[in-house]
Formats: structure tokens, sequence, C-alpha cells
């Protein structure tokens, strides 16, 4: 295994104050040298999680858990494996299963998609949660998946296709000119994934760049762009659609302060869910630096990698009231 | 975008006909559109054909719904993808050859020519116990093989 690289003084004492207590901080920072689990997600829409896990068990005799009892699609790759050997199974050429961290699932958990509803994912690539939403409405309805680089839009369409994603249009857009564009055609959405771009911290386990890459400058200059993106999508938001903000980060700047923004800006025509997840979450941080939040930013949910074995995450759901 | 092209009625009943003689398709479910004059897109979004024209009018449409062939320009027939064969599964009933030997399978995954009669000639579709796996061209003693390369199963 590649030697981590440091992480940086600042980030580490930026975690402190998350993370008051010394223990709590400890077992997080001795979380981060290990690998994440082998986690994959059967794609519902070529093959059920039972024709699966017995082909799987059968041709590569992998021992394998299935981890959250409502969502079966769910699985953890238990056994050892070679550098790669997920990617390189026949199945997942065929498009039977897509390899994703456990915590990247559950935005759409939280989302819960259903049938014939009409869905905006602002910032999609590489596909994960796309497939996943494709997956939960059995290819009816109509997702836009949108992603405003186009090497990134390679990659989520290649991953439509092998997932036989049927019911879905790409577009190749800043996420908030698309919003704007969308507004004024008077085109609306029952729910908007908003899983914005950010700094990463909550993946230091799997991606040694942002070690390197991370610093305070990005964290407030993307806190920017978050909040941009968020009030663009909440626009197109139906009356009584349900929109949700996540980032893989666990920068207040990234987080709270977004939903604080949210709540703050939208008053009366916003509102805060409290979600469901088959994981332990903490609740949104009330105060950070100098700025105080909502109250009703507990509801948020923080994912923290040594409370699951996940990778870290942050996410809120709203409601657009009527 | 300009290049995608929505297929009117006429266009997507001239698709099946072909679709129907090659491999016995009744029916295509969902919109059809094409790309440039040989690739092939499925679409089943719940959406009009004058709202992707109202979207398209002012934002950069990338793709719609999925590949799933190709018209093959010498002999005019159509090349399935694997997705494609995939969608028409429970419709597919003719030019099919059923690979009987995991060692072929795996060859066929892996990209490679077979070596195989199969008294079939042009495109056909390949299948191994249940699993459909996309098109090949069948010759004399030889399929040749279509699998892309980011869909290859690496040998040991």
């Amino acid at each position: 295994m590649k030697k981590r690289p440091e992480l940086k003084e600042l980030f580490v004492e930026r975690m402190s104050e998350l993370l008051k207590d010394k223990n709590d901080l400890k077992k997080y920072l001795e979380i981060l040298n290990i690998q994440p689990v082998n986690s994959i997600r059967c794609n519902k829409l070529k093959i059920s999680p039972e024709k699966l896990l017995k082909r799987l068990k059968e041709n590569y005799n992998w021992k394998i858990n299935q981890p959250w009892k409502d969502y079966p699609e769910v699985m953890i790759v238990e056994s050892n494996l070679m550098p790669g050997e997920l990617g390189r199974a026949t199945e997942h050429l065929l498009g039977y299963y897509y390899i994703q961290e456990l915590s990247s699932m559950l935005p759409i958990i939280a989302l819960k998609p259903q049938p014939h509803e009409k869905i905006l994912d602002l910032c999609a690539s590489p596909g994960s949660k796309t497939t996943q939403t494709a997956s939960e409405m059995g290819n009816t309805g109509l997702i836009i998946a949108n992603e405003k680089s186009l090497g990134r839009i390679k990659i989520l369409a290649s991953n439509l296709e092998r997932c036989g994603v049927t019911n879905t249009i790409i577009t190749l857009e800043d996420g908030i000119k698309l919003c704007k564009e969308l507004h004024k055609e008077k085109i609306k959405f029952d729910k908007i994934l908003v899983d914005a771009p950010c700094s990463g911290e909550g993946t230091l386990r799997s991606s040694l760049a942002t070690y390197r890459m991370w610093s305070i400058n990005t964290v407030k200059a993307l806190s920017k762009i978050q909040r941009k993106l968020f009030s663009s999508a909440f626009e197109i938001l139906e009356n009584g659609g349900q929109i949700i903000y996540s980032t893989c980060t666990h920068a207040p700047e990234e987080d709270e302060e977004i939903v604080d923004y949210a709540l703050k800006e939208f008053k009366e025509k916003i509102k805060i869910e409290q979600i469901k997840i088959p994981v332990v979450s903490r609740p949104g941080i009330q105060k950070w630096k100098e700025k105080e939040y909502s109250e009703e930013v507990k509801y948020a949910c923080r994912i923290y990698p040594h409370d699951n074995n996940t990778e870290g995450f942050f996410l809120t759901k709203f409601t657009k009231i009527k | 975008m300009n290049q995608i092209n929505i297929l009117n009625k006429k266009e997507t009943e001239e698709l099946l006909t072909k679709l129907k003689n090659q491999f016995g398709i009744e029916k295509i479910p969902g919109i059809i559109l094409q790309k440039g004059k040989e690739r092939i897109f499925l679409f089943q979004g719940e959406i009009s054909d004058k709202e992707i024209r109202k979207i398209e009018s002012s934002v950069k449409i990338e793709r719609i719904g999925i590949y799933i062939g190709k018209i093959f320009e010498p002999t005019d027939e159509i090349r399935l993808s694997i997705e494609g064969t995939q969608i028409f599964k429970e419709q597919i009933q003719r030019n099919v050859f059923i690979l009987d030997k995991k060692e072929d399978y795996e060859k066929w995954m892996n990209g490679q020519e077979l070596n195989i009669r199969t008294d079939l000639r042009g495109i056909i579709v390949i299948k191994y116990k249940n699993e459909f796996l996309g098109c090949g061209k069948a010759s004399e003693e030889k399929i040749g093989n279509f699998i892309p390369k980011n869909r290859r199963l690496k040998l040991k």
C-alpha cells in the first residue's frame, strides 16, 4: 500500500474542533489509515440481489455480507480481493453491479425515488447516484443527469450505458446555468439531488490526492458555489417536492453553512426533514468559528468514517412548502 | 446535440422492420434516436418530444437514453450492443448463437474472435446460458467480436 502523505496541520486542527473528545479524534485519525470496505450495489435494472448474490458466491467464492436489512442490493465483499478484482468480474462488465462506497448510497436512500417521478441529478458524474436512482424508478419517469465537465460526462454516459439506464437525458452544463435555463422554460422536478462538488475530506481513506489538494481556500471557494447551486436548484423544485443536499466533506462551511443559508434564504418556503438512514449519524453542528446556525440544522446528518466503517459524508433533506 | 435525431413514426417502423427481419423483434419499448447515420439510442423517459426540444433550445444535451446498437453500413444490418440484446432479450427469436463452453464465453468477453462454425451468416446475437452478450459477425468458420474495449474481460 502507498504511504499516506501527512495531514495538513490546519485540517487536523479543524477536525479536532469538530471531534472534541480526544478518543473520538484518535479513532477518526486511525481509520483514515485503513482502506474502506469493498462495497457494491446490485443493479436491480438487470438482476435481482438474490440472483447476483448466488452468482458471485458460485463464481468467485466471495464472502458477501448484506449489511442493511431493508436494502438487500447493498453488499460488502468481505473476502480479500486483488486490486481491481471487483471491476474485472464479468458481472461488473455486464452491468449487474456498481462499485459504490456505502456512504455514497445514502443520498438516494434518503431521497426515495419513486416510479414515474421527474428527478434532477445536478452534479451527476460518475453516475453512481444516477444509476441508483434509475434502479429505484425501474427506468420509468425521467432523470436529467447533469455534468459540467466534458471529460467526466464520458464516464457518466459509459456507466449509464453499462447499467442499462434508459430513462435519462444527460446534459453538459454548469449546474447554476442549467437551473436558470430550466427555470426560464418552466421545467420543474419532483425531486432534486445536489451532490455538490466539495473538498472531499470524507474521502481521505481512499483518495491520497485529497491529502495534497486540501486547502482552506478551496473550502471557502466551494462554499460559495455550493450556495448558488442549492438556491438555483431550489427554484426549479416543484411545490411539495424534495431536495437532498449532500457532500463528501466534513467542512462546516460546505455543509451546515449551506443548510443554514437555505433555511434563512427560503424561510417559510422550505422545511428541513429528519432522515431515516441505515447508518449511525451525528446531528448537524450549531456553531462553527464565529457563526451560529439555525436550530433546525441539527436535522442534517454528519457521517464520520469511524462511526460506521465508511467514508465520511454529509446530507440533508428539504421539502419545498406548497 | 444537433446530430441526434428523434426518429419519426415512419423511420421507427423502418428500423423495426430491420429488427424483425434480423432477430424477430416485434416491438420497440420506447423512443428511438439516431446519432449520425449509424448509432441508435433507446429512450424510455417520460417526457414529450416538445419538452425535449424546449430543453434543447437552451441547454447542451449530450445524450438521450442509451446506445443500443449500430447500423452496420456494408450490409445495412443492425448490430445490437450488449444492452441492446439485453433490452430485447424476451423478443429475440432468430440469428442467435448459444456458446456452450465456458472457455468460449470467456474468450468472447475478452474480445476475441471465435473460431466456431455457426451455420449462420452476418450479424448474430451471442448468448451464453441465459446471458445476452451483444452481437458478432458470423462468417463460414468464425464469429467476429464487437465487445468494446472497456467491457472486455481480462483473462489471467
